[in-house]
């Protein structure tokens, strides 16, 4: 398995009237080729900014990187001059939005707009970069590819937006593919559909995929591994299994609790994560969920809590696994869907970050 | 589309029918006569010049036969210069006011576009804010202000250009930019705050996310949905432009509708005012038709939904 | 690596004591919450253009009120042997920059020559007038005019439009009808063609200004209330138990009032230029009472010689155009809820 994208250490900082807010504070994870990555999270959970930060397209001002690194391909995309970003946005990473309503210019042809990222990359012709347009849309699903090769965006519904915007960003056979929660707009049965289309396009077009969202029922479709982030900073991180059967922070708790299934009893309760997220102007000084955990420790005010690590792909950043702690027990409907995972080391071991 | 054509048509046509017969009741509401610069006359002679303006007739008839003439093109004849066909004096006139006119809206618009453009991308930087300030001072001095000032400090003091009259391309220069100002402003204000709201939106951020390069996202995106509301305020641009006219020539001495407008004014000529005034509302509605209709194309929102927005 | 282990070890058992943190401050926000207006005030306060615009109007106003009583002359004073003054004051006359020294655009000390005392702080006009009197009490009739015509308005558009908007149906559509028809007319023509008919004069000219201007404000009054009528938060607030009157005065009117200031703070400087321009057409107020207008119309007679008759009156009217738009302009980014940051 090789690593196609690595981040490290990355902070990210918007100026604001009010201050610095602090959306990314030290993140780390890595991509590995041919892998679905999910990052869940809540709204202001800074995952949108990270992988917003991956191509570059933080608004400066008053955004910028503050610092980490973003290794591709040997080059560290946090320092790569603009010119160069250029290059790579839309033929080597390419990123798809949440909203699809919005993400089409409305007064130009969708051929034209799935032909611009082929002609800019690809030197192609414009009758070359026609035809692979019209590729294009038959891949992704849309029938009678060349009289919708003329029509405008506002001729589509949402769904079928979203297939066009799909086609613009796998035009150039990207290497990674980063999708901003693209089916949060959309209705639940062409979310499906659209989720069916993306795991079929990586496997013919052998891309990884960063999927950003907060529906858990759309990673355990998708993912093959899931970073948790809260606060600006990823809490907890393993396999698709690990998170959902065996997972070991109070807000992935939280989160896998609050999540009805089919197996949910009648009775049961779901867990509901009370408060609001962090002020990230003022970053809490310790662990950034104590406020709003159960089993919140003392030092977790004191501190930032270290990553420890539960298997070779398994870590988590809490207080709870330190040998002092006390021994918890995640709740009920969490427990009940327990499984234990074979490749857990016998102790948490403690690390520096997120390596694999 | 065709629909929408032709009700807007309809449109144009009653309100122009409204203004015309409104113009003519206000005719004969206004104190002015074409006795009134004649010497003394006696009452047959008064009553034969009346007669012959058709002023003694019963006023349905004289209605009926204002609108006729008016569909045939006859405007009457003017109190003032005797007897001269108004329509003959419209088409001397028009002349100088519309190659002004003409002059002003093209380099306005122009100047305006890439004012407004440069000052949207360099948001929040010292030319965004000097070329908004410099807009907001554009449409705030008034227009005569302005061509005082330029007869003044460039006719007078500098003698870079003629003071005024009419006769080379060079006296055009002066009233063409005293009349330019007040576009440029409006549409370079206009045109940033368009700039601004498209140049936040999802779908450039989207093209930025392609790797098109920052002058062509700009160019082809931005620009490109910011020029079809522009179209809008062609209508309103165009009256300020006939307004200013009526001053700029005035002070220019430019032999124009507008000078005309404003000396039959001083003269109680009230068929030459009528005149003018039927004209430059013609003129208006028209613009306004034509923009309605070209919005309608240029955006295909509108063009392939078949509606109005 | 092994110092943090060890670091970590040392860490107090104690430390591992739970702690909950208590319910309010899991859910404090620690940002003040600001209602609509407060924040507005805030933004308003922070745009320098609005408040230049803000203090100008105030030093403008100041001096139309209190200018014409600060020296003895009166506007209609007239006096042949001081006509044609270049502006001094005694304070500034020193300084040869400015132009208060009593010198015309020859460099040629006026006052020495025709051996007059007295100082006019503006200047003369060609009738010997004082023009500091003039034009501080044109700058009344301008302003009085102005604000006038943006009061009337103000009042039928809000009635118009609020009583379009209200009932809706064929009700609506036939007074639209009438406004897209009325718009169709040139406004200054309307204008010009009332002004003739009724003689020029305060008056005459508000009125005519009125009569056209008030489709602008009805116009966005309807949109405002239409808009307002559907949405959801109306629809929220009713099924929370909110009374009509609540309705209206705390969720309708801020919401309609934002786009009517605005609306009416453009009017004043447009009817102003109005205003002034029918006086530079000749339709203004005649003399010997000013306006702004028609002091720009007399100064542009002698314009080549005594440029001072027609800068002084330009300069004002223009100052309080600008600063009028100003505050407008700031107003209207101030009241816009998405430019929060």
């Amino acid at each position: 398995m090789s690593k196609i994208l690595e981040v490290k250490d990355l902070h990210v900082s918007f100026n604001t009237h009010g201050g610095e807010v602090q959306a990314v504070r030290g993140v780390d994870f890595h991509l590995d080729k041919g892998e679905t990555l999910a990052i869940v999270g809540e709204s202001g959970s800074g995952k949108s900014v990270t992988t917003k930060a991956i191509m570059r397209l933080i608004p400066n001002p008053p955004g910028f990187i503050k610092g980490g690194e973003m290794l591709f391909e040997g080059k560290d995309l946090a320092k790569l001059p603009e010119k160069d970003m250029q290059k790579i946005r839309g033929k080597d990473i390419s990123m798809i939005f949440q909203d699809p309503m919005t993400s089409l210019n409305p007064t130009m042809t969708i051929g034209k707009q799935i032909m611009e990222p082929l002609v800019k990359h690809q030197n192609m012709s414009k009758n070359d970069a026609r035809k692979r347009a019209i590729e294009l849309l038959k891949l992704v699903g849309l029938p009678s590819p060349e009289t919708r090769f003329k029509q405008y965006p506002h001729q589509f519904s949402g769904g079928q937006r979203q297939r066009v915007v799909i086609a613009i960003a796998l035009a150039c056979n990207p290497k990674i593919l980063i999708a901003d929660e693209p089916t949060t707009a959309l209705d639940v049965t062409i979310q499906a559909q659209i989720l069916e289309l993306m795991k079929d396009l990586q496997t013919k077009i052998d891309t990884s995929i960063i999927f950003i969202t907060h529906d858990l029922g759309v990673v355990a479709n998708v993912a093959d591994r899931v970073a948790v982030m809260y606060g600006g900073q990823i809490v907890e991180t393993g396999t698709v299994d690990e998170i959902f059967y065996d997972p070991r922070h109070p807000y992935t708790w939280g989160l896998i609790g609050s999540m009805p299934t089919t197996e949910t009893e009648g009775e049961q309760e779901l867990v509901a994560i009370p408060g609001t997220p962090p002020d990230l102007l003022n970053p809490p000084k310790g662990d950034a969920f104590a406020l709003r955990s159960e089993y919140a420790l003392k030092v977790d005010f004191e501190q930032e809590p270290p990553y420890y690590q539960v298997s070779d792909t398994h870590y988590v950043k809490s207080w709870l696994l330190h040998p002092s702690a006390p021994k918890v027990e995640p709740p009920e409907i969490v427990k009940l869907r327990h499984r234990q995972m074979p490749s857990n080391y016998k102790e948490p071991v403690l690390v520096e970050g997120v390596r694999s | 589309m065709v629909r929408y054509t032709i009700q807007r048509i309809v449109y144009m046509i009653i309100t122009l029918l409204i203004i015309a017969t409104a113009t003519f009741f206000l005719m004969k509401l206004l104190p002015g006569s074409p006795l009134q610069n004649t010497e003394r006359l006696s009452p047959e002679q008064q009553q034969i010049i009346l007669d012959k303006y058709g002023l003694n007739d019963p006023l349905p008839e004289q209605y009926v036969n204002y609108m006729v003439g008016l569909a045939k093109g006859d405007l009457g004849l003017s109190f003032q210069y005797d007897n001269r066909p108004v329509t003959q004096i419209l088409g001397d006139r028009i002349g100088p006011s519309a190659l002004l006119g003409f002059q002003a809206m093209v380099l306005g618009t122009f100047l305006g576009l890439l004012i407004g453009i440069i000052a949207a991308i360099k948001h929040n930087t010292w030319l965004d804010y000097g070329s908004t300030f410099l807009a907001v001072l554009g449409i705030s001095i008034p227009s005569f202000v302005f061509a005082g000032l330029l007869q003044y400090y460039v006719g007078v003091k500098l003698e870079w250009l003629p003071v005024a009259l009419w006769g080379e391309y060079k006296h055009t220069i002066l009233p063409t930019l005293a009349l330019t100002v007040f576009v440029v402003a409006t549409i370079a204000r206009f045109m940033r705050t368009e700039m601004l709201e498209i140049l936040n939106s999802d779908y450039i951020l989207l093209a930025k996310a392609k790797g098109i390069s920052q002058t062509s996202t700009v160019v082809k995106h931005a620009v490109r949905n910011a020029l079809i509301p522009i179209v809008t305020i062609l209508g309103p641009m165009t009256v300020g432009v006939m307004t200013g006219s009526l001053v700029v020539e005035r002070i220019f001495a430019v032999p124009g509708l507008g000078e005309q407008f404003v000396l039959s004014i001083n003269t109680n000529d009230y068929t030459v005012i009528m005149g003018i005034t039927l004209f430059f509302s013609a003129l208006f509605i028209g613009v306004i038709f034509l923009v309605d209709i070209l919005y309608g194309i240029i955006d295909p929102r509108i063009r392939l939904a078949g509606g109005k927005k | 690596m092994e110092a943090n282990k060890k670091k970590l070890d040392q860490l107090s058992p104690e430390l591992f004591q739970p702690q909950k943190a208590s319910g309010d401050e899991s859910e404090k926000i620690s940002r003040p919450s600001l209602n609509f207006w407060q924040d507005s005030w805030i933004r308003l306060r922070k745009n320098k253009g609005a408040i230049a615009g803000i203090v100008i109007t105030a030093i403008i106003i100041f001096f139309a009120l209190f200018g014409p009583m600060m020296n003895e002359y009166k506007f209609s004073d007239q006096n042949i042997r001081h006509a044609k003054l270049p502006p001094k004051i005694e304070a500034l006359s020193g300084i040869s920059w400015l132009p208060f020294d009593g010198k015309d655009a020859d460099g040629f000390d006026v006052y020495e020559s025709r051996q007059i005392k007295e100082t006019y702080w503006f200047g003369t006009d060609d009738l010997g007038r004082d023009l500091w009197t003039r034009t501080w009490n044109g700058t009344r009739v301008s302003l009085y005019i102005g604000i006038l015509a943006a009061i009337i308005d103000f009042i039928i558009g809000i009635s118009y439009g609020g009583i379009s908007a209200y009932y809706g149906g064929k009700v609506d559509d036939i007074m639209q009808r009438i406004i897209e028809i009325l718009v169709g007319i040139p406004n200054l023509i309307v204008v010009i063609l009332f002004i003739l008919i009724f003689e020029p004069g305060i008056f005459s000219i508000t009125m005519a200004m009125v009569i056209t201007g008030w489709t602008g404000m009805a116009r966005i009054v309807r949109g405002q209330v239409l808009q307002l009528k559907n949405q959801e938060f109306v629809l929220a607030s009713r099924t929370l138990g909110a009374t009509s009157n609540r309705l209206i005065f705390k969720h309708l009117l801020p919401n309609v009032m934002g786009p009517v200031i605005i609306t009416t703070m453009f009017t004043v400087p447009a009817a102003i230029y109005t205003e002034a321009f029918l006086s530079f057409i000749g339709l203004g107020i005649a003399p010997p009472r000013a306006s702004l207008g028609s002091l720009v119309n007399e100064g542009y007679r002698s314009i080549q010689s005594f440029p001072h008759m027609m800068l002084v009156p330009s300069a004002v009217i223009s100052l309080v155009i600008l600063s009028f738009n100003l505050m407008a302009d700031g107003l209207r980014d101030a009241l816009d809820p998405k430019m929060r940051k």
